[in-house]
């Protein structure tokens, strides 16, 4: 009989366990795809040059963890904020507690086993749908990944149904000691947090100083090492709770103190509401700024590493193709290259000891040497610039190396006059270079000749002389397999996070929504305007999510200091991942004023 | 000379269900006017159809048939925000269990009807601190409404209902919620606020205490109003007495 009567309660209120439900499945889901890839060990070992993935991964993990557990414990709020006075019903009618005992472990572990079971499986085919998303992208090569990873759906599932056996005994407990008359009028109050003044003067000044040497520390991660991101960790941790506990709250209330504000439409109410939520909400929105942080920071350096590679080949070769002996194929090939800057011709002939080129070509056309940046960092191109005949003729030789194919590289370089030339023995091999405007937009046409050349020169193709391809091709690929699956792991972790912290923000303000219902029922009663109603809930929403974004991007605007030894130009393109990001949580702020709206607004005829 | 009607209730039926489905009739066709300046209450005993005229009344619900005009304007075709609208300007409501928004102090509550309008920063301190003033609660402005009483609320409650200066005042068991002094303080603000600044009130009541304040009392039951009782010259102790005598048969 009980059990029927949970029954229809559930489909009385089908529309939020709905909203629980997917919540739920969501959550499993993520948390699957995630750790398909961090629990992935020869994926990790395979396709890091970095000895320190595994350990990020881990990290990861844990941190991913803590906030599926935080979203479980809202999610499961939520579910007893919906059942309480159900079960406070069943209880007056004489149901006996350790019947009511069953029925809240069997609701609770029912939703979540099936929760788990629909999400891990959603998980398989999101982990399938994202990476290749993320292959077709971005000229990606990785290894040792597969969706379907039989670890990853074991660990998401125990750590799932632990997580709801735990839940179905804290609700157990928490029901069976309320006593019935508080189960049955739960009329929720928001708890009002009175604040002096003092306190928040001094929490204000203590979390921009954690803030501030935080970001010091990042900054001079060189001087600092291991120990400045330690206490970078715990300072931008602390400071951003305290930030929120006391900074936002007093600017709310100066906003309330602006009577040009407060007396306008509902903004006093908005207010109200907003400066409520706040300390509610503290500890959750400082996470969500550090996540937000965690999950843009990931993205950012991901699509760091894509544009980092075709930089990292610059410094490697100052020409962008070079053709030793082009074939008719690559001659033709090349006409379709765009954007090109500059071309020049060579003449070579060798014997067993030596290189012959023609002075008045290198004269005409010097070579050109790739010209570095200097000072501390890592090393950057900076442009190409001529070598001159002199410093050739003088001895260095090395630039000549560029065109070049590795067989040539041991032999003496001389450069001759034309008639001096004509005179050694053999025939003459061309050799024709090209730089263009834009590697990147022509590299299609660029692997196509490089595959040209390796048929004109053998060597290309075998051991030491693939090694020793100095061709910017040749380069580009082997930092594209370095850094790809780095590159990989931090849109998958960003993307995991950002998915994961925007939910759990999510649920918070929709669990937190039925307590609303009466308030805004009752603003319609005394004849509000059903859009100004929809603005001040767009509003108190948006600022929810408004804020921990803007602390979380300038977080990570001063976290990226700390690529500045490993990468190039960590701050390149920044607006690509940044215009991703916040598109992805302008969809979760669009849904979540949705579906609140949905709950919160009572058709009043 | 004629005092002008706020409130005009002519012939209003309301039926629930669908008309292929089992219907049932609230409201059997009522008709009753209110003054400018009077004190009126409606009593009835649970399922008489008291609530339903009042949702009627304060357009929270439509009427099936006849016409209802508050400060004679039909509010039948009234929509979306011409209603919201309306409500704000010329209805205020007191309900049983006050509903004030716990977030907002009791001067953010009272100044709402004002802010909704857009009304000046300067013209809202006034208008809430006067009505404060003549419901004595000037002194309880800064406090939260978890701080105050019952009888504090309903009188923050009252003011709120009170402060953009409505066509009328609707009370929707006002007292219910009160003990029995407050109750008494609360009911005799009323009175005193209908006889001097001439607020036009209507009471929705099966309390016969409360009752017992009003000018003229309409009786409904099944649907209809079936007898009306008028305070006249009457001691308030004697009319009391008149209301137990009519309910005790009424009813019946």
């Amino acid at each position: 009989m009980l059990l029927k009567l949970s029954l229809t309660g559930i489909k009385g209120r089908l529309k939020d366990y709905l909203v629980l439900f997917s919540g739920l499945i969501m959550a499993s889901a993520i948390f699957y795809m995630f750790e398909a890839l961090a629990i992935n060990k020869s994926f990790i070992t395979s396709n890091s040059p970095v000895s320190m993935a595994g350990f990020v991964f881990q990290i990861g993990s844990v941190l991913l963890g803590i906030i599926t557990l935080v979203y479980i414990i809202y999610a499961n709020n939520f579910l007893m904020s919906m059942r309480r006075r159900d079960y406070g019903m069943f209880m007056m009618l004489g149901a006996k507690g350790r019947k009511i005992a069953q029925l809240i472990a069997a609701e609770t572990l029912v939703i979540g086993t099936a929760a788990t079971l629909i999400g891990t499986a959603l998980g398989v085919g999101l982990t399938q749908i994202v990476s290749n998303l993320l292959l077709s992208q971005m000229d990606i090569q990785i290894e040792h990944f597969s969706p379907f990873y039989l670890p990853a759906v074991l660990v998401t599932l125990i750590f799932f149904i632990v997580l709801f056996i735990i839940a179905a005994v804290v609700n157990q407990f928490q029901l069976l000691k309320t006593p019935v008359l508080q189960l049955l009028r739960d009329d929720q109050q928001p708890n009002r947090v009175s604040q002096n003044k003092l306190g928040r003067i001094g929490q204000i000044i203590f979390g921009l100083l954690f803030l501030v040497v935080g970001y010091y520390m990042m900054i001079k991660v060189a001087t600092f090492q291991m120990m400045g991101l330690v206490v970078a960790l715990v300072t931008i941790v602390l400071g951003t709770y305290f930030l929120f506990n006391a900074f936002f709250g007093w600017v709310i209330t100066l906003l309330k103190q602006n009577s040009k504000i407060r007396n306008r439409g509902l903004n006093n109410f908005t207010l109200a509401q907003l400066s409520f939520r706040i300390k509610d909400y503290t500890k959750m929105l400082a996470l969500v700024a550090i996540l937000f942080a965690l999950a843009l920071g990931a993205i950012t350096v991901g699509i760091g590493y894509q544009s980092e590679i075709p930089e990292m080949a610059e410094t490697m070769a100052p020409y962008d193709v070079v053709l030793n002996q082009p074939n008719q194929e690559a001659l033709r090939l090349t006409k379709d290259l765009k954007g090109v800057k500059a071309t020049a011709n060579y003449d070579v002939k060798e014997d067993a000891k030596a290189v012959y080129y023609r002075a008045t070509q290198l004269k005409k056309t010097p070579i050109m040497a790739v010209q570095l940046s200097e000072g501390s960092g890592v090393v950057r191109a900076k442009g190409v610039k001529p070598v001159t005949l002199s410093a050739i003729q003088a001895g260095d030789t090395s630039a000549l190396q560029a065109i070049q194919v590795p067989s040539q590289f041991s032999k003496t370089v001389k450069v001759v006059s034309d008639a001096t030339f004509n005179q050694v023995a053999g025939a003459a091999t061309q050799i024709k270079t090209y730089r263009v405007k834009d590697f990147a937009t022509n590299l299609a046409i660029i692997k196509k000749l490089h595959a040209q050349q390796v048929i004109a020169n053998p060597e290309l193709a075998k051991g030491d002389g693939a090694a020793m391809d100095r061709s910017k091709y040749a380069n580009y690929k082997l930092a594209n397999s370095m850094f790809s699956g780095l590159e990989f792991m931090g849109f998958f972790l960003g993307i995991a996070f950002l998915a994961m912290l925007a939910s759990c923000l999510m649920f918070k303000i929709l669990s937190g929504a039925a307590s609303d219902v009466k308030r805004y029922t009752m603003l319609a009663k005394i004849g509000t305007r059903r859009k100004l109603l929809q603005q001040s809930i767009a509003k108190e929403i948006g600022v929810l999510f408004l804020l921990p974004g803007i602390v979380g991007i300038i977080h990570v605007l001063f976290g990226l200091q700390l690529f500045k030894t490993i990468m190039i130009n960590p701050y390149h393109d920044l607006w690509i991942p940044f215009s991703i990001f916040i598109v992805l949580y302008a969809i979760y702020y669009v849904l979540t004023t949705w579906l609140y709206k949905g709950i919160v607004l009572k058709e009043v005829k | 000379m004629d005092t002008p009607t706020v409130v005009s209730v002519k012939d209003v039926k309301k039926t629930y269900g669908k008309p292929n489905e089992k219907q049932y009739t609230a409201l059997k066709g009522v008709t009753f006017d209110v003054k400018q300046g009077e004190f009126v209450g409606i009593m009835g005993a649970s399922g008489s159809g008291k609530s339903t005229l009042l949702n009627i009344l304060s357009t929270l619900d439509q009427p099936t048939a006849g016409q209802v005009k508050i400060n004679g304007q039909a509010i039948n075709g009234l929509k979306g925000n011409e209603l919201a609208d309306f409500r704000a300007k010329e209805i205020g409501f007191m309900f049983q269990d006050f509903n004030l928004l716990e977030n907002l102090t009791a001067y953010e509550n009272m100044a709402l009807p004002l802010t909704l309008q857009n009304v000046g920063g300067k013209k809202v301190r006034d208008l809430v601190t006067s009505i404060a003033k003549t419901l004595s609660i000037d002194s309880l402005l800064n406090k939260y409404p978890t701080e105050l009483s019952g009888g504090q609320k309903q009188r923050v409650s009252a003011a709120r209902a009170l402060v953009h200066n409505p066509a009328i005042l609707f009370g929707d068991e006002p007292t219910g919620a009160l003990d029995s002094k407050s109750a008494k303080e609360l009911l005799d603000t009323m009175a005193q606020l209908n006889e001097e600044q001439r607020v036009s009130i209507l009471l929705v009541t099966h309390d016969p205490f409360s009752a017992s304040y009003c000018q003229r009392i309409l009786f409904i039951k099944d649907g209809q109003i079936g007898q009306e009782l008028v305070h006249g010259d009457k001691s308030r102790e004697a009319f009391y007495q008149d209301i137990l005598d009519t309910l005790g048969t009424f009813n019946h």
